[in-house]
């Protein structure tokens, strides 16, 4: 009995004793969970950081971990060996090789001595920590009024970790911890000037991180050296106002003073240009016909007349001017009715006939019709070319039956100058019977204002 | 009437299991999807071919035993892979340069990474490429080693781009599909 107590007691004593090293399983999981925190450690890669060659960083989480004695070892994914041991840089471990697959899963052990403590398995392309980005610049364009900021990274001559996201950090240095993100896939970023401060001091910075679609994945890299540059201001740019603002200010005006012509012109002097009016006769004919000065004196006295100079009229001098005007104006028989009124026109109110003489230049000179027409009654006169008389000679004067008037009228129409190079009217008395008129064609003054007469009296 | 469904009946099915083993893919590829290898296999499968342009217009245009042999048959890309990236760890260090041995090694090992064929395909061993040669005198070993160097290069050279082109039928048909 006692043996066979003692031998179960033994089997009792090696089964917790064995238990006690392998632990429960309970305790065996709590004692390795605590292990792999204690133990905890992380791991960014940086492919072809020189040439062919990457390199694998480790560090434990827990900073006040003793790592003595620890190291850390890397199995599979890699060429032609099995594992690789870290080198051991104060608290950092570190590889740099180019023996890495980058395809598959390895794993990573904490060693203590040949016993591997605590295992993490990594894909060394899923913990890609690019290198920082470098040479950043800004450059100000005044006449786009924006910064180009480009920068340099050494991923863009890589073979595997090409593609990556960038982010560019920008702040006001007054301004703390107001950084504004921007992110790009190229190495140029624009950044307009309204959209910052002016006349202020900016910093700037730039990280990266691989693609999200692409194969390699990782963690942001580095900041890039910070930039410093400063805004302008935007004195500049008001000074160039006040000449902006004057030709402004001076077109304006100049506009405002044409359309204001245009408005007061219009009618007098634009219009009849862009739109002339057709010639009408009557207001032609008005225009004509000067209107006569104010208090003017006219009177049919002979008192008055007695200023002008009335010559005796015997006839005219200059015969080949005669001559030809009667042969240009047609010869049709006046009626009784003009001669009448001719005969009447230059008799004398006595009765006796008299030689009225009208020089040509008197008739110029003073206008006599001028003369005549007062109180704006009519200055409708012809001269009706006289033809010769057939008891006249040849050499004689040639007789220009006088004027006509038609005190009738009101015209004030100056009759059209006649003609007269020298020489003297000379009006005779009507012989009764005779003809005196043979040759009345009308001309076009005298059609004119014997029309107008005509409407007058109408 | 009677024996010609028995025919059937009893003589079809055995022949599918005969044919079955035959028609399926004896290794399974993982990395269809193209990313492994646009990223990393066909790097290196780039830079072996570059810094092997000037090798092509020596070589002899009869076709290898082994690609008499192992063609990337449908079904069979998978086999094929398999043992060409086998065979192209044997050209490592022949007196290649460190970068092209190490290219070398990314095709074959990425290849074979990706790969989990049976243990019906890997127990096959493959030929060495040297061969026993009876012995002869200095200068006849001397003009065959070169000539045997320029040989192998042109195979390794076809090799690499037999790799190349059925890698990019297995991609082709994944995209397909």
């Amino acid at each position: 009995m006692t043996i066979l107590g003692t031998a179960f007691g033994m089997v009792f004593y090696l089964l917790q004793v064995v238990s006690g090293e392998s632990g429960y399983a309970q305790n065996g999981d709590l004692e390795d969970a605590e292990l792999d925190d204690y133990y905890s450690f992380s791991c960014y890669s940086q492919l072809e950081v020189n040439r062919s060659h990457h390199s694998l960083t480790c560090t434990f989480d827990d900073p006040d971990i003793n790592s003595t004695n620890l190291e850390l070892e890397i199995c599979g994914a890699l060429l032609e060996i099995n594992c690789l041991n870290f080198t051991k840089l104060q608290e950092v471990y570190y590889i740099k090789t180019k023996k890495f697959l980058l395809i598959g899963d390895s794993e990573i052990c904490v060693k203590l001595g040949e016993k591997s403590i605590t295992c993490k398995k990594m894909n060394i392309v899923k913990i890609v920590k690019p290198e920082a980005p470098f040479n950043i610049s800004v450059v100000y364009r005044e006449g786009a009024n924006d910064f180009v900021v480009t920068f340099n990274t050494s991923h863009l001559q890589k073979k595997y970790v090409k593609n990556l996201m960038h982010d560019v950090a920008y702040r006001q240095e007054k301004v703390e911890n107001n950084w504004m993100h921007v992110n790009l896939s190229s190495t140029k970023l624009t950044l307009l000037q309204r959209k910052l401060q002016d006349d202020a001091m900016y910093e700037i910075k730039v990280r990266s991180i691989p693609y999200s679609s692409d194969y390699f994945e990782g963690f942001w890299s580095e900041w890039s050296p910070s930039y410093h540059f400063r805004t302008p201001e935007t004195k500049r740019a008001e000074e160039t106002d006040p000449v902006l603002l004057t030709i402004s200010i001076s077109s304006f005006f100049s506009v405002a003073v044409l359309v204001i012509l245009a408005c007061v012109l219009w009618k007098r002097r634009i219009k009849p240009i862009v739109w002339p009016s057709l010639p009408d006769h009557k207001k032609t004919l008005e225009q004509l016909c000067k209107k006569p000065r104010k208090n003017l004196n006219v009177s049919f006295n002979p008192e008055s007349f007695l200023d002008c100079q009335i010559h005796k009229v015997d006839g005219i001098q200059s015969q080949d001017e005669m001559e030809g005007f009667l042969q240009e104006a047609f010869p049709p028989q006046p009626e009784e009715s003009e001669k009448q009124r001719l005969g009447g026109g230059v008799q004398d109110p006595n009765g006796s006939p008299e030689h009225t003489v009208i020089t040509p230049e008197t008739f110029r000179r003073e206008s006599p019709l001028e003369c005549l027409a007062g109180n704006g009654s009519a200055c409708d006169a012809t001269i009706l070319p006289c033809p010769r008389s057939p008891e006249s000679d040849e050499n004689g004067p040639h007789v220009y039956q006088g004027l006509l008037l038609n005190p009738g009228t009101t015209n004030n129409i100056p009759p059209p100058p006649f003609p007269l190079q020298s020489g003297i009217l000379t009006l005779n008395p009507i012989a009764q019977g005779q003809p005196i008129l043979t040759s009345l064609g009308p001309s076009p003054e005298e059609a004119y204002v014997t029309m107008s007469s005509f409407y007058q009296n109408q | 009437m009677f024996h010609v469904s028995f025919r059937y009946i009893f003589g079809i099915p055995p022949l599918i299991l005969v044919l079955l083993p035959v028609a399926s893919s004896d290794c399974d590829i993982e990395g269809q999807d193209g990313k492994e290898y646009e990223s990393v296999l066909m790097i290196s499968i780039d830079e072996l071919l570059d810094s092997m342009k000037e090798i092509g217009s020596n070589c002899l245009n009869n076709e290898s035993n082994f690609f008499k042999k192992h063609l990337c048959d449908d079904n069979k890309e998978g086999t094929f892979l398999y043992r060409a990236a086998r065979k192209l760890k044997q050209f490592r260090k022949m007196n290649n340069s460190d970068n092209f041995d190490h290219h070398l090694s990314m095709v074959s090992q990425g290849t074979l990474q990706l790969l989990n064929c049976t243990s019906k395909v890997k127990g096959r061993k493959s030929p060495s490429l040297s061969e026993a040669q009876p012995t002869k005198n200095l200068e006849e070993n001397k003009s065959l080693k070169e000539q045997k160097k320029q040989n192998g290069l042109c195979f390794l050279k076809r090799l690499i781009q037999k790799i190349k082109t059925c890698w990019n039928k297995i991609l082709r048909g994944t995209k397909e599909h």
